[in-house]
């Protein structure tokens, strides 16, 4: 539930990784390379610090590590474009080509050719060794954040140092999600046979990117210079300082008085506030076509939500569209989510499957009164001596979640549900009582790292958390539909876009007529920038605003 | 007199280790030094080792122990989370926290010092009830929203007005990014900040200044002074505020102390990462190690901040060093 890879990464507010893409208001403001100045320093908001460097550790979960820092000096395999209108997978300049996806001998294998120009920051070049290298350190380490797909590797041929050709023990499909923008490739000649938490933890000095990072862990500013040995797009800045805003009030008026030159806002209250009071001289992107997906959970196994039809009851107790529209609609963002897929994997996913429901007290009724319910003297729906109470949980000090909450439970009281507000730490929220399954409802959000699709972790009843599997599963929300299984494992073994997209629409039509859990929001993006900065500047659903730094430009 | 402080010391230390065994009880029952681990790749084993490794299966008072043994020798621990040694985190963090309080204190005591004694010297006048009513205000104004307050007018608005690239007071650290040192971009960064740490403070010392400016000035020798003849500005600066400072300062010792736990909303604000940023962090990502030697330095610095109030009214005031 809580891994980087897949979806249902019920993200603590501290750890909501990437906002994304225009729908909404305006889309990407972009002018041309020929136009962009040279030269300058650039000051940026960043929301949050990070706790560590290390990249492929547990320590390292702060969407602002890959945002500022991470994506600038790791080498990955992938980048996130939008091509014909959708997001999509293209190979970054580290490989010549797409990588090619074959089978040898009955195993999946994957090869991916290496630019022969690429190098390190110290002119070492970057090979197939380093692959190897990195999937190792992740398969083998302690302390490691998710080894999805790596465990699946049989090893790495590195015989020819620009081609790195992985073999699978077991087929993998979302292999494009490997050497990625999560992970990346690490330099074996600097880390092989060395510590690499204690070289990475608290910066490191090397890169493969375009920028060189010097991470100033007390203040948690990171300063971005250009890499000399950089064998791509020459960065048009001198220097990019990322500097950690705290609170978000002191952020917006820091922007205002032009100390900050861009910032990245989240999608919490008092920045839709802000926004709403006007930001003069601004360049501003809204999306909500991101990796983020907000949604109110249920547990299928708890009374008394483990029937279906109270499960739909609620599904048609709730006004969707009246939540997103008092949490976004400053943002233009006024229709809830009708998938439980995020955004940037509509493609793969049937985005009306939730729309039948909506507020309607009259299918609340008839629903439960034909499974044996009945009113109590309180208004309360009961059954066998027993009212319809549910403990709501959220994050506690999550405001933007503590409202929706209200309103939830506001709705929910009216339809006849008796609804306990019970908030948590993070920690003891999705680190205990989710997997523990100690709630009725909870709302978070999901959030995709990758474009590709796959809920089987989340809804396959094989990874519903039980004492005997130390409460590890991912189906937090103890689904256990039988029909919902192999549509959800077809989605993540198939090698065969179409056949993978048909499986999860399926799902999510069986998902919504389970009313498995229900989707409210997807979590809008909000880029904002002062006209002073030129260049190509948009959004990127993974790799934040920030993700071509390189092209940016300073007005003198 | 040395054994007056000798006396005082000793007292301190007992307090110092009860207020430690209590806040490191208090943070093991409310925060699990191995909650970020709960969602990593196999979970149950790591979380198993590292509860092994950092003696969380012992009972409290032991783990407090050994914690303690290692404290004394400047080993605060180590923050997993930031894989980092606490004690190098704190001394990060703190001399920009004691940067922020001695400004602050030392312009609050001159504003509170000057303001005090002229509402006392002008008593019941109009000036004096302004400088009340204001008092007032200060002491109600919440730092953060003071804050943001001067952030809008003094930073925000100015720039917007004269069209500035850059307004003259900064609101992002203590300094621009890539300078350091005591320049004037140091004090740029300083004003807004010291000002937001101020203004409660003079607001009170103000007051306490005048109530005892007002109590010396009735007194008998202050009168026999002015009765002989001595200049009445010489009897205010000379003979009446040297003693009226006495109260003051002490209330100043201890509220230094206090200080440390109020400075976190204003490092918050005008992001400077000093101990209020570092406990919130801490707090935000229930890092336990970090917190409890937060607490610990915390609680000796206002203990020690009572000492040196103690150990100043010895010095000032004879008659306490004779009991």
């Amino acid at each position: 539930m809580m891994r980087r890879k897949r979806v249902l990464a019920l993200t603590a507010l501290l750890a909501l990784p990437a906002l994304v893409l225009a729908a909404c208001g305006s889309s990407n403001k972009s002018s041309s390379a020929t136009q962009v100045p040279k030269g300058g320093t650039l000051v940026v908001g960043a929301e949050q610090g990070f706790d560590c460097a290390d990249w492929i550790a547990t320590c390292a979960g702060s969407a602002w590590g890959l945002w500022s820092m991470q994506q600038f000096t790791v080498p990955r395999v992938f980048d996130f474009k939008k091509v014909n209108g959708t997001w999509t997978n293209v190979p970054n300049i580290l490989l010549t080509k797409m990588p090619t996806v074959s089978t040898v001998n009955g195993k999946q294998t994957i090869t991916y050719n290496i630019n022969p120009a690429a190098k390190w920051s110290d002119g070492q070049p970057i090979t197939s060794r380093d692959f190897a290298y990195t999937w190792q350190q992740i398969v083998n380490s302690q302390g490691i954040i998710d080894t999805t797909g790596y465990s699946n590797i049989a090893g790495i041929n590195t015989s020819d140092p620009h081609t790195a050709v992985v073999t699978f023990s077991s087929p993998f499909a979302s292999w494009s999600q490997l050497f990625g923008s999560g992970f990346g490739v690490l330099p074996s000649h600097i880390l092989q046979g060395k510590n690499r938490d204690a070289l990475m933890a608290n910066g490191y000095t090397w890169s493969g990117g375009p920028w060189l990072a010097h991470w100033d862990k007390a203040s948690g500013d990171v300063t971005l210079t250009p890499n000399p040995n950089w064998y791509g797009h020459k960065p048009n800045l001198d220097k990019v300082v990322f500097r950690v805003q705290n609170d978000t009030a002191a952020e917006f008026r820091n922007f205002k008085s032009g100390q900050l030159k861009a910032i990245y806002p989240q999608p919490e209250p008092d920045a839709v506030d802000q926004i709403k009071s006007g930001v003069s001289d601004t360049n501003a992107v809204y999306s909500a076509e991101t990796g983020g997906l907000e949604a109110l959970w249920t547990n299928n196994a708890r009374f008394p939500l483990d029937s279906k039809v109270v499960r739909q009851a609620i599904g048609y107790s709730l006004d969707r569209d009246a939540i997103v529209n008092s949490l976004f609609g400053t943002l233009g963002v006024t229709k809830a989510t009708q998938t439980l897929n995020p955004p940037i994997v509509s493609q793969f996913s049937d985005t009306t499957a939730f729309s039948g429901y909506e507020k309607n007290q009259k299918k609340v009724d008839t629903l439960m009164k034909g499974d044996g319910w009945t009113k109590n003297g309180s208004g309360y729906w009961e059954k066998g001596g027993k009212e319809a109470d549910i403990t709501l949980r959220t994050t506690s000090g999550d405001q933007r979640r503590e409202d929706t909450q209200q309103i939830i439970q506001q709705q929910l009281k009216t339809a006849g549900f008796k609804i306990t507000i019970a908030n948590q730490k993070p920690d003891d929220l999705f680190g205990t009582s989710v997997p523990n399954g100690d709630f009725g409802m909870f709302v978070g959000s999901q959030q995709a790292t990758s474009l590709d699709p796959g809920n089987c972790s989340n809804f396959c009843s094989s990874n519903i958390p039980t004492a005997a599997n130390g409460y590890s599963g991912s189906n937090v929300t103890r689904t256990n539909i039988s029909a919902l299984d192999p549509l959800l494992q077809m989605v993540d073994t198939s090698f065969d876009n179409s056949i993978r997209a048909a499986s999860n629409k399926q799902a999510d039509q069986l998902e919504a007529a389970n009313m498995v859990s229900l989707p409210l929001d997807s979590l809008p993006d909000i880029a904002l920038w002062n006209k002073s900065v030129v260049g190509p500047i948009g959004d990127n659903p993974l790799l934040s605003m920030f993700w071509n730094l390189d092209q940016w430009g300073l007005k003198k | 007199m040395l054994t007056y402080i000798s006396r005082r010391v000793l007292y301190s230390i007992p307090i110092i280790l009860i207020a430690s065994f209590l806040l490191f009880w208090f943070v093991r029952a409310t925060f699990d030094p191995t909650a970020h681990l709960r969602t990593s790749h196999s979970a149950a084993h790591a979380i198993a080792q590292e509860r092994e490794r950092l003696g969380l299966n012992k009972p409290v008072a032991v783990q407090w122990f050994d914690w303690l043994k290692h404290a004394v020798q400047g080993d605060l621990g180590r923050s997993e989370l930031k894989r980092e040694n606490v004690s190098t985190m704190i001394s990060d963090a703190f001399p920009n926290t004691l940067q922020l309080i001695g400004w602050a204190v030392l312009v609050s005591a001159i504003a509170a010092v000057v303001l005090g004694v002229y509402s006392a010297v002008h008593q019941y006048s109009k000036s004096d009830y302004a400088l009340t009513g204001l008092a007032f205000i200060g002491i109600s104004m919440p730092p953060f929203w003071f804050a943001l307050i001067a952030i809008q007018f003094f930073a925000v608005d100015p720039q917007s007005w004269f069209h500035l690239d850059q307004p003259i007071f900064k609101t992002i650290g203590l300094h621009s990014a890539g300078m350091s040192g005591i320049n004037p971009d140091y004090f740029s960064h300083l004003v807004l900040p010291v000002l937001t740490l101020a203004v409660q403070i003079v607001a009170e010392w103000s007051r306490f200044q005048r109530a005892s400016m007002l109590d010396v000035m009735s007194s008998d020798y202050v009168r026999t002074a002015r009765a002989k003849g001595v200049p009445r500005r010489k009897v205010i600066y000379r003979h009446a505020l040297r003693n009226a400072l006495i109260p003051l300062v002490t209330v100043m010792a201890l509220d230094i102390g206090l200080l440390f736990g109020g400075i976190i909303v204003t490092e918050k604000i005008f992001s400077i990462p000093g101990m209020g940023s570092l406990f919130l962090d801490a707090l935000s990502a229930g890092d336990a190690p970090v917190l409890v030697a937060w607490m610990v330095v915390a609680a000796v610095f206002i203990v020690a901040f009572n000492l040196i109030a103690d150990l100043l009214y010895g010095v000032l005031d004879p008659r306490i060093r004779l009991s």
